[in-house]
């Protein structure tokens, strides 16, 4: 970041008084001063994200290399066994696909379902501040919760199924018959997710300026027609961060579906994801280089896909930007 | 000058957090031996986290404490579920609990290989070598040496209401396979759930799977097969097939797998506790879990108990017995008091109180004379006269074998998988680990 430094405080330090033509060099002085001050405010923020974030990753990847009970230093190593055996286990493959069964579900019907109620939120109407507190609530209350009541609830013997008695409906093993736990917990996710995305959606909505909808009502253009041909171009941005949030989150799902399946059945009920396959073969195991190797998989798998969208699909909201490294 | 204000308040700041965090860290945990005067701690992580099991702890810790002035011990209760994960994170990091729960088997085996644990083969006192049997402390024996002390033998069998089999009109304890699928019928006939099965934490499932290969499988199979960790033996597999076709009885039940063990009324215990089922199979720790678990909190007054049915075909002796040891290890790092704690708990007043507040089987001879619940004394009437009692099947072969034999079981139950299957994944598994 450039400041412009007023003449004053320059000559004040004894540094050259001639105003420098964007050089870098304005003197020594002030020089260091800013990176020093720089260094010292960013430094924590730094050290942290190393240690507990690029460090562990190294970490992992080293044990990786090793068959490891987890007890004591890691002693076998083992080169790159442990990555193909993951790359050839029907399990992973079955988590794999369980993950991106989630993710494009969650795409598909978070979206839609949230850009309505949006737009429904962004009219005038009584009780509108109270139904999007209530629409948020879920996002806000932890997973944990979340999981437990929804387990509790969704039981064989649970209240859902009791409910549906009364009715006259027949009620299902939601949790744990494969063919349905699985669009249980897309049902699960979606209540919990799209508060997020309709908060979301309408801070995007707010930013659209009125005048454009003044014209095209000028124009004579329908209600629909409005939303194909303004609305939605222009949340083009917030769409395409909520859907790199989204996809982001759905990759490494973990805590939902260990708090309702529990550390071992997760696999048998046809919800697995590559993150309670890490834990399940690695920690339940006590396979530790095992559960490591399975861990950078997932990494690599979440950084390639988060590069190749940062680089296509967000690349022209990124450009202008601040961060865009000047020519 | 402003600037230099600015770089003295952050020196300050820097050294000050400096000085905290050096100050922090000269307190350690105290696992060291004797400090100044003479004061030793120790930590102690056991699985009792209600009830009469932590009471019983707590008060032999304070006259262990009483009779050892500048002893401290510092007590953790922790679930069941959840010890093994804390365990091993805690052991990695250097700063483990100097006295921790431990059960045998393939677990120990790989805390021992990374010396972990400390060797008690001469810790032992005599009074507690005569007093135990010596197939009870080999449980804890790691290539000829011993690594932990019991506290209780919990053999494994079906525990029934007496009450419900009554109202089914069940005469008598099934003694075969067949009596006990037509209990099961007359369960379902007086509309009630036969058996409970606590499927969402694996290992109750795959008990059933480890009592019909204990049935299916000779002795000697099973010990090679705890050897070189192979299931080639044809009695494995047919150890699976006899499991499906009970299962395909469909005894359990509605949703069991996604019903835990031990944990609230909705649990298979839980169901037992409350007369919504009729059996589960379990060990010997099951009367004191189901008396935390009932209304009133009181032992269940019709708890029953019978050995798990012989099988037609099976090359296993019928009266033969599988249940585990729980116990208690020090960690190698932990001070001398540590061995003294574990022997002290093993003198017969305290096995005795062990015995009573866990209502289970004290490890101890001199203590068994105490118990008096009538499930209780069957089982010890079986366990005393079986010709041999085999370790559960996921103890013996490790946690990475145990594992995917407790997943390989879960998937056959919930039709995922077959027979074959369970050993397959066994297999799969040693290649992981």
């Amino acid at each position: 970041m450039t400041t412009t430094v007023p003449q004053a405080s320059l000559s004040g330090t004894g540094a050259r008084v001639a105003p420098a033509p964007a050089g870098r060099r304005r003197g020594k002085g002030p020089d260091w001063r800013k990176r020093l001050e720089i260094a010292l405010l960013t430094g924590p923020a730094i050290l942290v994200f190393l240690a507990f974030v690029i460090l562990p990753v190294l970490m992992a990847a080293y044990y990786g290399f090793f068959k490891w009970k987890g007890f004591g230093p890691p002693k076998n190593f083992v080169g790159l066994d442990n990555y193909k055996i993951i790359l050839q286990d029907s399990a992973f493959h079955d988590a794999l696909l369980h993950n991106g069964f989630i993710v494009v579900l969650s795409l598909l019907i978070q979206g839609p379902i949230a850009v309505v109620v949006a737009l429904l939120l962004n009219q005038k109407m009584a009780g509108r501040g109270l139904i999007r507190v209530l629409i948020f609530v879920p996002y806000v209350v932890s997973e944990v919760i979340v999981g437990t009541g929804w387990s509790l609830m969704l039981q064989t013997t649970g209240a859902v199924n009791a409910v549906l008695a009364k009715v006259g409906l027949p009620g299902a093993d939601w949790l744990s018959d494969p063919k349905v736990a699985l669009w249980s917990l897309i049902m699960i996710i979606t209540w919990k997710y799209i508060g997020f995305a309709v908060i979301l959606f309408l801070a995007g909505l707010q930013s659209i300026p009125e005048e454009l909808f003044e014209a095209a009502a000028i124009d004579g253009a329908t209600y629909w027609q409005t939303q194909r041909r303004i609305t939605l171009p222009l949340l083009g941005p917030t769409l395409r961060i909520w859907a790199f949030l989204s996809i982001i989150g759905a990759l490494q799902l973990f805590d939902l579906v260990y708090i309702i399946w529990g550390q071992y059945v997760a696999s048998t009920a046809g919800t697995s994801t590559m993150a309670t396959y890490m834990v399940s073969n690695g920690r339940n195991a006590g396979n530790y280089g095992f559960g490591n190797a399975v861990a950078v998989v997932l990494f690599l798998i979440s950084l390639v896909i988060a590069l190749v969208y940062q680089r296509f699909v967000l690349r022209r909201d990124t450009e202008g930007a601040l961060t865009e490294r000047k020519k | 000058m402003k600037t230099r204000r600015i770089l003295a308040a952050w020196t300050a700041l820097v050294v000050a957090t400096g000085l905290t965090a050096c100050g922090g860290g000269g307190a350690s945990s105290g696992d060291e031996g004797s400090g100044s005067g003479g004061t030793t701690t120790m930590t102690f992580w056991h699985n009792s986290t209600t009830g009469d099991g932590k009471a019983f702890w707590a008060s032999t810790v304070a006259d262990f404490e009483a009779a050892n002035p500048g002893v401290t011990i510092n007590v953790q209760a922790i679930q069941n579920e959840d010890m093994d994960g804390k365990l091993q994170t805690a052991l990695n990091s250097g700063a483990p609990p100097d006295i921790f729960m431990a059960r045998g088997g393939g677990k120990l085996a790989d805390i021992v290989d990374a010396g972990q644990v400390m060797d008690l083969t001469d810790s032992i006192d005599p009074a507690t070598k005569a007093a135990v049997n010596e197939g009870v402390l080999n449980a804890f024996a790691v290539d000829g040496k011993v690594y932990g002390m019991p506290t209780s033998v919990l053999p494994g069998g079906m525990y029934y209401s007496k009450d419900l089999f009554k109202k089914a009109g069940i005469t008598e304890t099934p003694k075969t396979m067949d009596e006990l699928n037509a209990a099961v019928g007359k369960l379902k006939g007086a509309d009630v759930q036969p058996i409970a099965v606590g499927a969402k934490d694996a290992w109750p499932a795959a008990h059933y799977y480890y009592f019909f290969a204990l049935r299916d499988c000779s002795k000697d199979v099973m010990a090679a097969a705890a050897k070189d960790k192979s299931f080639t033996d044809p009695c494995w597999t047919k150890a699976g097939e006899d499991l499906q076709a009970f299962a395909g009885t469909t005894p359990f039940n509605k949703g069991f797998l996604t019903t835990s063990a031990q944990q609230g009324a909705g649990s298979s215990a839980g169901l037992l506790a409350n007369h919504k089922t009729a059996m589960e199979l379990m060990g010997a720790w099951e009367p004191g879990v189901v008396a935390s678990l009932t209304p009133d909190k009181k032992p269940l007054s019709d708890l029953g108990w019978f050995p798990f049915p012989s099988v037609t075909g099976g090359q296993g002796d019928p009266a033969a017995m599988m249940g585990g040891v729980d116990g208690f290890a020090c960690s190698a790092k932990a001070p001398k008091q540590c061995p003294a704690f574990l022997n002290f708990y093993m003198q017969k007043k305290y096995q005795e109180g062990y015995a009573k507040a866990f209502q289970t089987l004290p490890a101890s001879k001199d203590a068994q004379a105490v118990v008096t619940d009538p499930a209780l004394k069957a089982i010890l009437a079986s366990y005393n006269s079986a010709p041999y009692v085999q370790v559960w099947l996921d103890t013996l072969f490790g946690q990475n074998v145990g594992n995917a034999l407790n997943s390989g079981v879960v998937n056959m139950l919930a039709g995922k998988g077959d027979a074959a299957g369970i050993v397959k994944s066994v297999n799969d598994a040693a290649a992981k680990g």
